[in-house]
């Protein structure tokens, strides 16, 4: 009986009940997700500057366009709103309609090599380097915002302080699937092969 | 047995040196030359350029030349690398660090978030194609990084940043400061309600109530160790304070420690800038 207190009292001791560390952590997963959404919409307004100096090009290939253009509606469709780490299926939605556009820009980029009077311009040539630089951002922001729901959803899982999550109404946050992951990092195939359009 | 032991222990190393990112290296001066490339001249040159724009504009930039940032990426190391660095003034975000991968032919200029007026990422990008990769082409390092530094300086001028202050050395965040948050409250509730409960209970019990319900307030908020510590704390206060005076004053002082020649300044970023390759 005495031992069993003991055991008690060092499992309360070694871990927290922690609801302080619950606000905590919950402003820093809202705090991250808010900074990813910046992020993608900082590469959806670049989105119609790229879309205009592409159609300039002279016969450029209309349906990587239309695609890039659908894909951007798709995005804007959804409210991305700070509810949506509450809300895994939401969440989920998001992240394929993002992932969505991400292909078609890298599809629009390979295509655009095939016009060096379009990849020349300075336009272009900026434009290319901003899409990087958001992209770039987009990574880092999810980066940040993993790492915050990891600290996160481990407190909500781990004893004593699941019970402190269960008296609030705490459940673990939505994630960052790995799966799309692997669809999308395999870069467009380049094909040399097609003669360049004039 | 021990030549089995030995190639195992060998296999492990390798195995380990092929995965291991590379390490941080500490900041120590404005730039750091892992590759032998600069001159000791060089070198105190392009510190004295960037000392110089510091004490003019408070905004920090600093440069690093190492051999390769596999297997990671440029970007990824990058981050890794401000994140670490906290080039800039905390608050103002106003660091710029230039990492360049010799053996890699990549180079990255890291814009922390105060500067992505100045230097967006387009502009990030022309620096570097056309300042600092025609030089690296031709094999002129020093060249190549001083004609990028002068173009970030002559650019980051232009923001409208906070002046520079006297210099003041960078504060270390207390991480006792946090638990001194709850002391006035606490201190607060001591004086009044062990007042009150010991007028009720009589001197002891009064404390002993005094400290259980403290125990009890910290044991929901913190954990067993800080609603002993608390209970304990409040019986010995409450039984102590004869009434009038306040006990002792609570000063949470945050410590501040002077780093050596140079330091990062808590700036944070974002993954803004651009890289490139020669």
């Amino acid at each position: 009986m005495r031992r069993l207190f003991l055991a008690v009292v060092a499992v309360l001791t070694l871990s927290s009940c922690g609801y302080n560390d619950f606000q905590r952590l919950d402003e820093g997963v809202k705090a991250a997700w808010s900074e990813v959404i910046n992020n993608y919409q900082r590469r959806a307004d670049l989105i119609p500057n790229l879309v205009a100096t592409v159609q300039g090009a002279a016969d450029f290939e209309k349906s990587t366009l239309v695609e890039l253009t659908n894909a951007r509606a798709s995005v804007s469709s959804i409210k991305a709103t700070p509810e949506l780490v509450n809300d895994p299926d939401a969440f989920a939605k998001f992240q394929a309609a993002q992932s969505q556009m991400t292909s078609a820009l890298s599809r629009l980029l390979a295509v655009a090599e095939n016009y060096p009077t379009l990849t020349a311009t300075r336009e272009f040539g900026e434009l290319r380097a901003e899409l990087a630089g958001a992209e770039n951002r987009i990574t880092v922001a999810r980066g940040r915002y993993i790492k915050a729901v990891e600290a996160y959803n481990v407190l909500a899982r781990q004893f004593p302080s699941n019970l402190t999550a269960m008296v609030f109404g705490y459940q673990a946050k939505a994630n960052f699937t790995v799966e799309n992951e692997k669809a999308i990092a395999a870069p467009p195939k380049v094909d040399f092969s097609k003669p360049a359009a004039k | 047995m021990r030549f089995l032991l030995a190639a195992c222990l060998a296999l492990a190393g390798l195995l380990g040196a092929a995965r291991a990112d590379v390490a941080i290296p500490p900041l120590a001066a404005r730039v750091t030359d892992l590759t032998g490339t600069l001159s000791a001249q060089q070198k105190s040159e392009l510190e004295s350029r960037l000392a110089a724009f510091e004490a003019k504009r408070g905004s920090q930039i600093a440069v690093l030349l190492l051999p390769t940032t596999k297997p990671e990426e440029i970007e990824q190391f990058s981050i890794r690398l401000a994140e670490a660095w906290k080039v800039g003034r905390k608050g103002v975000d106003d660091g710029v660090v230039v990492v360049v991968a010799k053996d890699d032919r990549r180079v990255r200029i890291e814009v922390g978030y105060g500067l992505e007026g100045v230097i967006p990422d387009a502009v990030a990008k022309r620096v570097i194609e056309e300042r600092i990769t025609p030089r690296f082409r031709e094999g002129d390092y020093f060249g190549g990084i001083r004609d990028g530094v002068d173009q970030l300086v002559r650019l980051a001028e232009g923001e409208k940043l906070p002046a520079p202050a006297a210099r003041a050395s960078p504060r270390e965040s207390d991480p006792v400061a946090s638990l001194f948050d709850y002391a006035v409250p606490a201190l607060f509730f001591i004086v009044i309600a062990g007042g009150v409960l010991k007028l009720v209970l009589g001197r002891f019990l009064g404390s002993v109530a005094t400290g259980a319900l403290l125990g009890l307030a910290a044991f929901l908020l913190f954990n067993m160790i800080a609603a002993a510590v608390a209970a304990v704390m409040g019986f010995l206060f409450t039984f102590a304070n004869t009434g009038a005076g306040r006990g002792g004053g609570w000063s949470s002082s945050g410590g501040s420690s002077s780093s050596g020649s140079f330091g990062g300044g808590g700036g944070s970023f974002g993954g803004g800038g651009a890289s490139g390759r020669w």
